[in-house]
């Protein structure tokens, strides 16, 4: 493991630029969000979760999948330098892992090569994501819900923790170790900053509720489909769609076309299962009209359905929905509640 | 990299105006590039995205047969703004296409058995496919039944393929519409009563499509006369744009229909939720 004095940090974010596109949160308004990041001035750390979530960054919200105009139909550059981004949690990292199992490896069938997503890929690729653990994870915080916890490396090429004075980092990948190696102001770590590391882990694991136990989960969604208790957990959702927008799991979207007939974009836009006119069909016919059916996609889509093609929930218990939610629904009482609804 | 978004253009050789509303029209397309054609090996039940750019696009389920070398058919309901864009088409248009798309009927599970094919108003484009594709390989196959229903004798599509396949003796045509009409001499009611009256043999495979309320009224049918759930396929339908798994519109329970579908067995339907 390595470490480096605090000061240092603009330096080892320079470092990495000259071979990366530094993302990094920053102000965006009152809220925060990943951005690139031109000097480190520009990073706002003060938050830990960036109230958007960093899906934006390998997939926009608006991404242009071709422009056409009387010379045919043109494909975006692909990114001169692989993205790097700095101050993840481990929650958004294992979130961008889960989508890149959609994006390039749709159903876990990996030999068609057409259901590859290649404007993820194009952005995904040699990609080092940096993540850093959360000291004081917050009170929506539920990530201990899913084997994970504020002091969870997985799927992290670097692992970063802040001390007092020093951060401390630590090679995951081979990637990771490479570029730790590669910082000159990096030195290794010794005893009394293990004790370090292990007295902050102790504190941060000690604000975290205790994790719900939820392997019956699934077993149970499998059973309920057409129960009466959508109607209790679905009565308040306005299906706004904010919880999908914030969620860095959620990757439904649309695709239309901006411009005339002979010269404009095919884009692809954020869309959200919460919406009626996600499925609705140009005859007037929609298989999910109404509210309670679409409030049942999205927490079955999250806790069943990408179960059986992917043995993992689609979600990290980031928390953003529980805070943004206009009439406070929390998916954490959501899923207490089917947990302990007798069928 | 493959790029399953971008479309590659066909040229509109023909268009057939097959109802006298003209609310539908059989669009025959043309490659334009060899490559293009050489690509796109697909089988009867598969659907392409059709576009027209600035427009937008939207699926639709091939009409033709792969044994209908060099052209590509869809026919096209006027219903939305993209349908709408479509029927004002020209002979000599260039559109964007994207496919084939989906998986197909069970082709290799029909060689050898009786087949019975239904199907309602303008969903017959890819039965009406592999029905060109059976008889087309007409030994590989037992006995071919096709009952399709509509409204009223204007509405059936392919109207001049349903007489010399009515001509033949290797294919049986039960055609009905809704209520009676004048001068129509054929079958007079419903796909599922109709379906219930024509002693099928419940040894056959069976493709069902049509309209939603069509499907969910045969299928009980079937059964009745003793169909195993296994041996009865549909094709469903979805509002998809991606094609590939990946935008969430065609979900159903844990499948999506435009990889995973749009051919399902009944079997296989009916463990999954929402599926009707």
């Amino acid at each position: 493991m390595y470490k480096f004095k605090i000061v240092y940090l603009p330096e080892f974010l320079e470092y990495l630029q000259e071979k990366y596109t530094l993302w990094a949160p920053a102000k965006s308004g009152t809220e925060t969000e990943f951005k690139v990041i031109s000097s480190f001035a520009e990073i706002d750390q003060s938050r830990l979760n960036t109230t958007l979530n960093p899906k934006e960054i390998f997939f926009p919200r608006r991404e242009v999948l071709f422009s056409y105009d009387e010379n045919g139909i043109k494909t975006p550059p692909p990114p001169e330098k692989p993205v790097a981004v700095w101050g993840l949690r481990t929650c958004d990292t294992r979130s961008i892992r889960m989508l890149d199992e959609v994006f390039s490896n749709a159903h876990q069938m990996p030999e068609k090569e057409m259901f590859k997503d290649p404007y993820w890929i194009n952005k995904y690729a040699d990609s080092l994501l940096i993540s850093q653990a959360c000291r004081q994870p917050l009170s929506t915080c539920f990530c201990n819900w899913f084997n994970s916890g504020p002091f969870d490396e997985t799927g992290s090429d670097i692992f970063v923790i802040k001390g007092e004075v020093n951060y401390y980092l630590k090679g995951i990948s081979d990637k990771g170790q490479e570029v730790l190696a590669g910082f000159a102001k990096a030195e290794q770590t010794d005893e009394k900053d293990a004790a370090e590391i292990k007295d902050l882990q102790a504190a941060a694991e000690s604000y975290m509720s205790p994790a719900l136990d939820i392997s019956d989960l699934k077993s149970k969604l499998d059973k309920i489909w057409d129960d009466p208790l959508w109607e209790e957990i679905g009565a308040k959702c306005i299906n706004c769609g904010a919880c999908a927008y914030i969620c860095p799991t959620c990757h439904c979207f649309d695709v239309s076309d901006e411009g005339k007939a002979g010269k404009g974009k095919r884009v692809r836009l954020w869309d959200a299962c919460m919406f009626q006119l996600f499925t609705k069909e140009a005859s007037g016919h929609n298989p999910r009209s109404n509210s309670l059916n679409r409030v049942r996609q999205r927490v079955m889509h999250k806790y069943n359905y990408f179960v059986d093609n992917y043995q993992k929930f689609l979600c990290t218990g980031c928390g953003r929905c529980v805070s943004v939610c206009p009439v406070n629904m929390d998916i954490r009482e959501i899923i207490k509640k089917i947990l302990a609804h007798e069928i | 990299m493959c790029n399953t978004y971008l479309p590659f253009p066909m040229k509109v050789e023909r268009i057939i105006t097959e109802n006298p509303d003209r609310t539908l029209r059989t669009f025959d397309l043309s490659f334009i590039n060899e490559e293009d054609r050489e690509k796109f090996i697909y089988m009867p039940g598969q659907f392409c995205e059709f576009s027209i750019l600035g427009k937008g696009e939207s699926p639709f389920g091939i009409a033709s047969s792969p044994t209908e070398e060099g052209i590509l058919k869809f026919t096209v309901s006027r219903t939305g703004s993209v349908t709408r864009e479509i029927h004002y088409l020209q002979e000599g248009d260039i559109v964007g296409i994207r496919g084939p798309l989906g998986n197909w009927y069970p082709e290799q599970l029909m060689q050898n058995e009786d087949v019975v094919i239904i199907g309602g108003g303008f969903a017959f484009t890819t039965l009406r496919s592999m029905i060109v594709y059976m008889l087309a390989h007409r030994e590989r196959y037992g006995k071919i039944t096709v009952i399709y229903g509509a409204r009223t004798p204007e509405y059936f599509i392919f109207k001049e393929e349903l007489e010399t396949w009515d001509a033949r003796d290797d294919i049986t045509l039960h055609l009905t519409i809704d209520k009676p009409y004048p001068g129509w001499e054929k079958l007079v009611g419903f796909v599922p009563t109709v379906t219930g009256e024509v002693n099928l043999d419940p040894k056959a495979l069976v493709l069902v499509c049509g309209p939603p309320v069509m499907i969910k009224y045969t299928l009980p049918v079937l059964t009745k006369i003793g169909f195993k759930d296994e041996k009865i396929f549909t094709s469903l339908e979805r509002r998809m744009k991606c094609g590939i798994g990946k935008c969430g519109r065609c979900g159903i329970g844990s499948k999506y229909i435009c990889i995973d579908g749009p051919v399902f067995s009944l079997a296989e339907l009916n463990k999954i939720p929402e599926a009707f």
